[in-house]
């Protein structure tokens, strides 16, 4: 990554504050949180929970220890982090895409002496950045809220967040790739729902392909969905660590390297698309 | 500076190359080893369909019979004779133990190799010299109150032998049962269809008999055939709970007698023992105080076998939990069969040791 790639992404995280999208963001995770601190009651009493309690109403009376009877809420929080941050993250990113090649605006940025490879690049690093930080922020907000109402800390939310960032890589890869071909907020915003969704199939594609009888269309299932993110695989490596199970690392290591070369690959042909463009 | 087309050219030649590659990746990360699953343990908190099958199956003695007053057109109601000949006062503490299916289990398989190591022949002995083989014919055995109640496949036992051994008389008693009483100790074994053999008190025996006879009404009432599920079942009274429980765990034992008035227990042990533990006592905060005390004593448990890398001990205990129910709560909890495979491990060494 060049220093003009750095800059170009340093320039949008700055316009991103001084168009306030920064402070929506960060303003809409904190209202969740707070929203969730005060539905949450739990009562932990001598080292075993005598009491779980969502929103006032009693969940489970069974007596055992803290950490495992509070699992499903953490796997739940982490699911949450997960699925939401990358939903969140479509609704947010939408329009970044558009508004850097509006008419007007990307004209000045050609006249810059950066190449349309490195404003590209650029761009998709600040999203991936402010994503990165907004994720953190609710994944870690949420944990640090159950530590100190519940006395237990689970990492399974940040590792949850961090995930969903690199995630988020794939889904905005495709977003900018849309946005070269046309330049629409909401066709941007479908091509990474496209990319959520097929992801999501992907990371069970050895489960679903046996649905398809062995021969053309199972192979043709199993081809498409190949080059896309195990986006359940990640989702599943956060809900084991917070199932309070040891974090699947050569495993998680694969599908983080595979989610990388998928978003480098997309990358790749927006860039090969807008170096053809003319503005 | 290339020209533009090439870039493109190239630009469209990587992607295809990086999304190949991730495909590839992702696949293989996909099939690559997953890590090992925490074990599952289902706790015996009911009979399950074998269990069901197995309970109908031994329901083969009226339970009113004719000399109780049954007539030909009462429906007949079949009970267990062996869980009906339980010879149980008021506060008596009953066991019983699948014995058959202990032994086809990883600790039964075990308790037969150490006994084997120490004893090659012990089980042929035993078979030779009383005509029971009890790896076979035992199929369970209850410990109920101050008497032992048997069941099985009795036809080949040698009585005769029994009886000089043990210089006892032999009599007939009630309609299928044979007893052997001796001269002072106030002892006797009877042994009822070739199918139960009964030993304890002669007035337990005599009871045993006529119960499973008709001639008298099981004492205890909370003596059902459906609790017959797990390998090992029972109840005992709170009181007698204070010995079960190990010496350095004395004030949660003296806790328990006071609060639980009823402790019916039932156990798996066919690979790992799972076992679910029913404390019942009067509502009250000494209650729900000892359930709290017991769910912290597994808790701390669960943090000694964690700080000691006993991963499987770890990972078993996090399924123990206490549930709280009207008046009482029940205790849910495992343990891996390697804990107790430690108790085996002296076998064979007594065989080894050379004679002085």
């Amino acid at each position: 990554m060049t220093l003009r790639t750095l800059t170009v992404a340093r320039d949008l995280l700055r316009e991103a504050r001084a168009r306030r999208w920064v402070l929506a963001l960060f303003a809409g995770i904190t209202l969740l949180l707070v929203a969730l601190g005060f539905g949450l009651e739990l009562e932990v009493v001598d080292g075993a929970l005598a009491a779980q309690r969502l929103f006032g109403g009693a969940m489970d009376r069974s007596i055992r220890p803290a950490d495992v009877a509070l699992r499903p809420l953490f796997q739940a929080a982490a699911s949450i982090v997960f699925y939401g941050g990358l939903l969140l993250g479509i609704s947010v990113c939408a329009d970044f895409g558009p508004s850097l090649l509006a008419p007007g605006r990307i004209e000045s940025l050609l006249a810059l002496p950066v190449r349309r490879a490195e404003l590209l690049v650029g761009t998709f690093a600040g999203v991936l950045a402010l994503v990165l930080a907004g994720a953190l922020y609710g994944g870690a907000g949420l944990a640090l809220m159950i530590w100190v109402k519940a006395g237990v800390f689970n990492a399974g939310p940040i590792v949850a967040a961090a995930l969903a960032a690199v995630a988020f890589s794939a889904l905005y890869a495709a977003m900018l790739l849309s946005v070269v071909v046309v330049r629409s907020a909401a066709l941007s915003a479908a091509a990474a729902t496209a990319v959520y969704m097929i992801g999501l199939v992907a990371g069970k594609r050895a489960a679903l392909a046996q649905l398809f009888s062995p021969g053309l269309r199972r192979s043709i299932f199993l081809a498409v969905t190949a080059p896309f993110p195990r986006l359940t695989g990640l989702a599943d490596a956060a809900l084991a660590v917070a199932d309070g199970e040891p974090l699947p690392w050569a495993r998680l290591a694969g599908l983080l390297l595979g989610t990388a070369l998928f978003s480098a690959g997309l990358l790749a042909v927006a860039i090969a698309l807008f170096e053809r463009k003319d503005y | 500076m290339a020209p533009r087309a090439t870039r493109t050219r190239i630009a469209v030649g990587a992607a295809a190359l990086l999304l190949a590659a991730g495909a590839w990746i992702s696949g293989l990360a996909e099939r690559g080893a997953r890590p090992p699953e925490r074990p599952d343990v289902s706790f015996p908190k009911y009979p399950r369909q074998a269990e069901r099958e197995r309970i109908a199956a031994r329901q083969t003695l009226p339970a009113r019979p004719a000399a109780a007053g049954r007539t030909d057109e009462d429906p007949v109601e079949l009970r267990d004779p062996f869980l009906r000949s339980l010879p149980l006062g008021d506060g008596d503490a009953f066991v019983v133990l699948e014995a058959n299916a202990l032994r086809h289990s990883r600790l039964g398989e075990l308790f037969v190799q150490c006994v084997l190591a120490d004893h090659p022949e012990a089980f042929a002995e035993i078979a030779r010299e009383t005509g029971i083989d009890p790896l076979k014919d035992v199929d369970r055995v209850a410990y109920a109150g101050r008497a032992v109640v048997v069941s099985g496949f009795f036809d080949r036992v040698k009585w005769d032998a029994f009886q000089k051994s043990a210089n006892a008389r032999s009599a007939p008693y009630g309609d299928g049962a044979t007893l052997w009483t001796s001269e002072g100790d106030g002892e006797a074994v009877a042994s009822w269809r070739d199918q139960l053999v009964i030993a304890g008190p002669i007035a337990d025996v005599r009871r045993a008999v006529d119960q499973v006879e008709g001639r008298a009404e099981p004492r205890r009432k909370d003596v059902a055939d459906d609790m017959a599920y797990g390998e090992l079942y029972g109840v005992v009274p709170g009181a007698a709970a204070r010995d079960l429980l190990p010496a350095e765990d004395g004030a949660l034992a003296a806790r328990l007698a006071a609060a639980a008035q009823r402790i019916e227990l039932h156990v798996d042990a066919q690979d790992d023992v799972a076992g679910v533990i029913r404390v019942t006592g009067e509502p009250g905060q000494e209650v729900d105080d000892l359930a709290r005390s017991l769910g912290a004593a597994l808790s701390i448990a669960r943090v000694k076998a964690a700080a000691t890398d006993d991963a499987k001990l770890s990972a078993l205990l996090e399924h123990a939990q206490v549930v709280p129910r009207d008046g009482g709560f029940t205790v849910e909890v495992a343990l891996p069969a390697d804990v107790l495979q430690e108790f085996f491990k002296d076998c064979g060494k007594r065989r080894a040791k050379p004679t002085e």
